[in-house]
């Protein structure tokens, strides 16, 4: 029942044909993201359809998305949005894959399932004629990595991985000399935290060896990583969560591995009353060399209200309701004039937390967690579930 | 009396056969719905969870491919991690779920059979008003109810605040640490409710001549409650550690709220959550759980082997 290397090798090469063939995600999935026949849906719905009559059903990480943009889409078409969440990506391909789920959009799909997904015939290509704010997206998502010429995709929110902290209990010159290192340092044991993510947590510990293939296939530099974060736990007594969003607004963490879009939502959502927001730091590579990642907005191939379902996503990305978006989940939508200035300028976002405001040379000099290969994936998880294991 | 029901039970009315067989049958039918409820409920998913752990993977979607034909059965990856549990890095997850089990059901049986024995034996009038208070935990949600120990453990929080009042320590510990006794300390918790109902349902129905007959015999209060009391109410304890036994062998929740995700903390459910959940090998979650599975069901046949034995020596 296991496929062998060389059905995979195989699977592998059709795999790469039939996306060469009509599906523009070659690059995406590579020769080794995938094995089997592709099933990839390769028409858009046609242009001028009126929108359906809904309810609209969105697949969405908790809350993600501002209940006030939600309400606006709602007023404006008269129907419903219906919000399934979930709380890892590989849980969302599951619910869609075996159809537990079915809704209109995904619209927090990752870029390196991306390509299965559409080899899979999960999801549709969207029609832009439907999506004219489309314009509003940064340049740099033109023509993604994952998704040649946007045919599936519209980024939705994007952000970097470093480390957040409390300034008031850290010299940010500290943070800035030592980098990743001081996730190991044992003065902050038992107030630091790691991302609960296999390849966000592996990644760091190989951008702090100053290894920057963040989709390394070598055995020896993963179990390298994997038995470094193992001296976190007696070390460090680390917290493996993703609560950094919270938990170091609120004080509970001093120093965390975290995602930019958690200190931007937490600086004005979860610190105490009367705390100042300088009071959090974010650190990232001087070089901007660490992991940027970004979440997509899709149409599902087998959705019952597609055309309601590209309007969404246009609507989102409309730049006052992108701003409004921002103003309560923090992750930043890639949208031209969202830049740092502006979303200081109107106090959504603190000057000491300038740096966690994507700019273009970040997001284009970011490394990006790409598809790894089944059985390298499963050589990642097995380190990361090792690691957990205490 | 024992003969009496042992007639009744192997059929030995002999004045109304046919009535007896339809009697039989009439109970039988009215068995059938949670005999049937029991196999789409647990035999189908039991089932499903074997053809999950000895199946495969969509190639291109990664998500679970059951093998429903046992002939098709691939166990190389369940042997992958067999050898994880016995002998490899999920040892020690094991040892640490049994042992976090293991002292939680102790401090379950501290608390706790005080507590059903008091409400069962002594609590008089007040008996209702006590059960109702036993029973007020479940109107809220486990998951709330860790949440709000989250809140009250924290540095800052009520425990430390009553601690330093008390000048009981520094006042300023750290609770949610990634410690052990927070997490036993939330299983308790967590469960004892649990614990406490079937053991009160058991010593409830304790006959109160037995413990009179060796009071009046001299025993002591201490001595009854040891050579009567205690080991009547063995099969209440066992069923009641049974039925706490298992599901916290399988709990992920109350020590990732209670530890932040400590990894000194792990326990066989939060293993099982990744792979099934959060990776493409869906067939290392279920095949830990079926080792799971396995080590439960030694302790449940324990338990069954020791109320039929108990059974058989009431009936002598």
């Amino acid at each position: 029942m296991a496929t062998d290397r060389r059905q995979f090798i195989h699977r592998s090469a059709q795999f790469g044909v039939l996306l060469g063939a009509g599906v523009p995600l070659l690059q995406a999935c590579g020769s080794s993201d995938s094995g089997g026949d592709s099933k990839a849906v390769t028409d858009a719905i046609e242009d001028g359809l009126k929108p359906e009559g809904g309810p609209l059903r969105i697949l969405n990480y908790a809350d993600y998305v501002n209940p006030d943009t939600v309400a606006s889409f709602e007023a404006q078409y008269g129907v419903k949005i219906e919000i399934t969440t979930f709380d890892v990506d590989a849980e969302a391909v599951t619910k869609l894959a075996n159809g537990s789920v079915e809704v209109d959009v995904f619209q927090s799909a990752a870029p390196n399932t991306l390509g299965r997904l559409i080899a899979g015939g999960l999801l549709q290509p969207l029609n832009a004629s439907y999506i004219p704010n489309k314009a509003n997206v940064l340049p740099t998502f033109d023509n993604p990595w994952y998704d040649e010429g946007s045919a599936y995709t519209v980024p939705y929110t994007v952000f970097s991985s470093g480390i957040g902290y409390r300034t008031d209990r850290i010299d940010p010159a500290k943070v800035e000399e030592l980098g990743w290192e001081i996730l190991w340092d044992p003065e902050y044991k038992g107030v630091t935290s790691i991302l609960d993510d296999y390849r966000e947590g592996l990644s760091m510990a190989l951008l702090r060896q100053g290894i920057t293939d963040v989709n390394t296939t070598d055995k020896a530099l993963i179990e390298q990583a994997g038995a470094d974060l193992g001296e976190l736990t007696g070390l460090m007594n680390i917290k493996v969560n993703i609560e950094g969003y919270k938990d170091i607004p609120e004080g509970a963490t001093t120093l965390a591995h975290t995602w930019s879009g958690d200190l931007l939502a937490g600086a004005y959502s979860y610190l105490p009353e009367g705390t100042d927001p300088s009071v959090l730091g974010w650190w990232y590579p001087s070089d901007d060399v660490g992991v940027v990642n970004n979440d997509c907005m899709t149409v599902t191939a087998n959705a019952k209200n597609p055309v309601l379902g590209h309007l969404w996503i246009n609507h989102l990305i409309d730049v006052a309701n992108a701003e409004e978006n921002f103003s309560w989940n923090g992750y930043l939508p890639p949208i031209t004039g969202l830049d740092a200035d502006y979303l200081i300028e109107n106090e959504y976002a603190p000057e000491n937390l300038r740096a966690a405001v994507l700019d273009d040379a970040i997001i284009s000099k970011g490394l990006r967690f790409e598809p790894l290969d089944m059985e390298t994936n499963q050589l990642w998880e097995r380190t990361w579930s090792a690691f957990t294991a205490g | 009396m024992a003969d009496a029901t042992t007639a009744a039970v192997t059929g030995g009315d002999a004045t109304a056969p046919g009535g007896h067989r339809s009697g039989t049958a009439f109970w039988a039918a009215l068995a059938s719905p949670g005999s049937l409820l029991l196999v789409a409920l647990f035999v189908v998913p039991a089932y499903a969870i074997l053809a999950v752990a000895f199946g495969g993977i969509d190639p291109i979607l990664r998500t679970t491919v059951p093998a429903w034909n046992p002939l098709d059965w691939d166990l190389e990856r369940f042997g992958d991690v067999v050898s994880r549990v016995f002998g490899g890095d999920l040892t020690r997850v094991f040892l640490r779920t049994g042992i976090f089990a293991g002292l939680a059901l102790v401090g379950c049986f501290v608390i706790g059979y005080p507590v059903a024995y008091y409400v069962a034996r002594k609590a008089g009038r007040n008996r209702g008003l006590l059960l109702g208070l036993l029973v007020l935990p479940f109107w809220i949600s486990y998951l709330m109810r860790m949440l709000a120990w989250v809140n009250l453990l924290q540095t800052d929080g009520f425990i430390n605040r009553i601690l330093g009042w008390l000048h009981l320590g520094s006042g300023n510990r750290n609770w949610l640490d990634g410690d052990w006794p927070t997490v036993v300390f939330g299983l308790v918790y967590g469960y004892i409710p649990f614990f406490i109902l079937p053991l009160y349902a058991a010593l409830e129905r304790l006959d109160g001549r037995l413990i009179e007959a060796s009071r009046d015999l001299g025993a002591s209060s201490a001595s009854t409650f040891l050579r009567v009391t205690l080991p009547l109410s063995i099969p209440g304890l066992m069923a009641a550690s049974v039925i706490i036994l298992l599901p916290m062998c399988g709990d992920y929740y109350t020590n990732t709220y209670l530890t932040g995700g400590s990894p000194r903390t792990e326990m066989v459910g939060n293993q099982i959550e990744f792979f099934l959940r959060g990776s493409s090998q869906p067939q290392a979650g279920a095949s830990l759980v079926i080792i799971l599975m396995a080590f439960l069901t030694i302790a449940m046949a324990y338990y069954l082997a020791s109320v039929a034995r108990s059974q058989r020596e009431s009936a002598s």
